[in-house]
């Protein structure tokens, strides 16, 4: 992985890391234990069933571009977490962690997000709170 | 003493006891309570008995008129359980299915692999969860009850199970076919819903939860218990699957809504490329082509 900032960490399992993907697939595909944090800009927020995608550009030490997808639940459950739309305009910064795949690949699961300008954290998994 | 004291000492007795009764069933400990749906659903060999006996238990049952419809209303989703089928399976603990020996090992190899990564989930190639996996799903729920029918409605895939509550009787045996939510016949006893579902098609409970088989048949008891609660009872035979009947309490809870922002989308599962996965040979779950790598995936080639 060539991206500007990556820390990857083993840390111990917390009860949000162990809540599966639930709407379509199993998410054996990703890390179990370790998480990526990166920074970027968004390019596209994928609000879609049964898996909504955010689309984040990291810059690489060399300067080059990844594109980097971080998959969560789908529009309801991101809706019940107070995740819109709005939120994630192409261009606002972010910084983000999730379970990355296994394969290499430049996909993870989306554990939260911090939006760059106002510090505001947004957790996928707060959508399936029973309040 | 007169006959008419006589008759009202015998009225207030048969009040009091009848309070009594009501109090103690409402009191009554949450495992003592299990203890005695499991008792009820061992005492009967099949579903269609256990149904049968609520029927008669229930004078027959009703078919209630719109004014006296109870209060479903608003969307709710499952309160307890994460993605398990019985949602008293602590954590780290296996099903609590009493499985056949085979569907036993099915379940332990399931478990063993998912443990190495290695798991398929059916549902993940866009089919509907079927009954009665349809019970846990956690997502969007709405219930809407009609005088004939009732629809209970699971956000995903659009998935809705209608229950018949006219009268009608289920499909003749010699023409029924596997279908993934069944044929379900039902009758209220008062505020409680009474479903019967045969006709169902094989699948898994959830991830890590046993398989049922194509004779699974389920009793789901529905009542709405709080302003915001609604809890059933559920008793599933599977004999092929289950040495007994295996009895769960799910529950669904209703969801603050004071915006009115909550609202139950059209599901296409196939809506993104990003979400198609496929089985690998060795019966694992992996992403086909993601659209944002800049390379075909499945043939590890420059776009």
């Amino acid at each position: 992985m060539n991206a500007r900032r990556i820390v990857m960490s083993m840390f111990v399992l917390t009860g949000s890391l162990m809540t599966p993907l639930a709407a379509h697939h199993s998410g054996t595909m990703f890390e179990e234990k370790k998480t990526v944090t990166l920074e970027g800009v968004v390019k596209e927020f994928q609000y879609t069933n049964p898996h909504s995608w955010l689309l984040i550009d990291v810059t690489n030490k060399d300067g080059s571009v990844t594109t980097w997808g971080f998959e969560a639940e789908g529009p309801s459950t991101l809706a019940r977490a107070g995740i819109k739309p709005s939120d994630f305009a192409p261009g606002t910064r972010i910084s983000i962690t999730g379970r990355p795949m296994k394969d290499g690949r430049p996909a993870a699961t989306w554990e939260y997000a911090v939006r760059a300008k106002d510090k505001k954290r947004f957790d996928p998994r707060e959508g399936f709170r029973v309040k | 003493m007169t006959r008419v004291t006589k008759i009202v000492l015998a009225a207030l007795l048969a009040l009091v006891l009848t309070a009594a009764l009501v109090w103690s069933a409402r009191s009554e400990d949450p495992a003592q309570r299990k203890a005695r749906m499991i008792a009820l659903g061992l005492q009967h060999k099949t579903a269609a008995e256990l149904y049968r006996a609520l029927q008669q238990e229930a004078g027959g049952g009703q078919r209630l008129a719109w004014n006296a419809m109870p209060d479903w209303s608003g969307v709710y989703t499952r309160a307890r359980g994460g993605i398990t089928f019985d949602p008293d399976q602590r954590p780290g603990t296996p099903p609590t299915a009493k499985l056949t020996p085979e569907y036993q090992g099915r379940l332990t190899k399931r478990i063993e692999l998912a443990n190495q990564g290695v798991e398929w989930d059916p549902i993940s190639a866009c089919a509907p969860p079927g009954h009665p996996r349809w019970l846990t799903e956690p997502f969007l729920r709405e219930f809407i009850v009609t005088p004939d029918q009732a629809w209970l409605i699971n956000e995903m895939v659009n998935d809705i199970r209608r229950v018949y509550t006219d009268g009608r009787q289920h499909v003749p045996e010699a023409d029924r076919y596997p279908l993934y939510n069944g044929d379900s016949i039902g009758f209220w006893d008062g505020s409680r819903l009474v479903i019967h579902t045969n006709q169902l098609q094989a699948g898994i409970y959830q991830r890590r939860n046993p398989d049922y088989t194509n004779a699974v048949e389920t009793v789901e008891i529905w009542e709405k218990t709080t302003g915001t609660l609604l809890e059933v009872d559920v008793w599933v035979y599977d004999p092929p699957a289950l040495v007994e009947p295996w009895y769960t309490r799910q529950s669904y809870s209703k969801l603050d809504d004071p915006d009115k922002s909550l609202r139950i989308r059209y599901w296409n599962c196939g809506e993104n490329q990003n979400n198609t996965v496929f089985e690998t040979q060795g019966g694992a779950t992996q992403f086909k082509d993601l659209t944002f790598t800049g390379q075909d995936d499945a043939k590890g080639a420059t776009k």
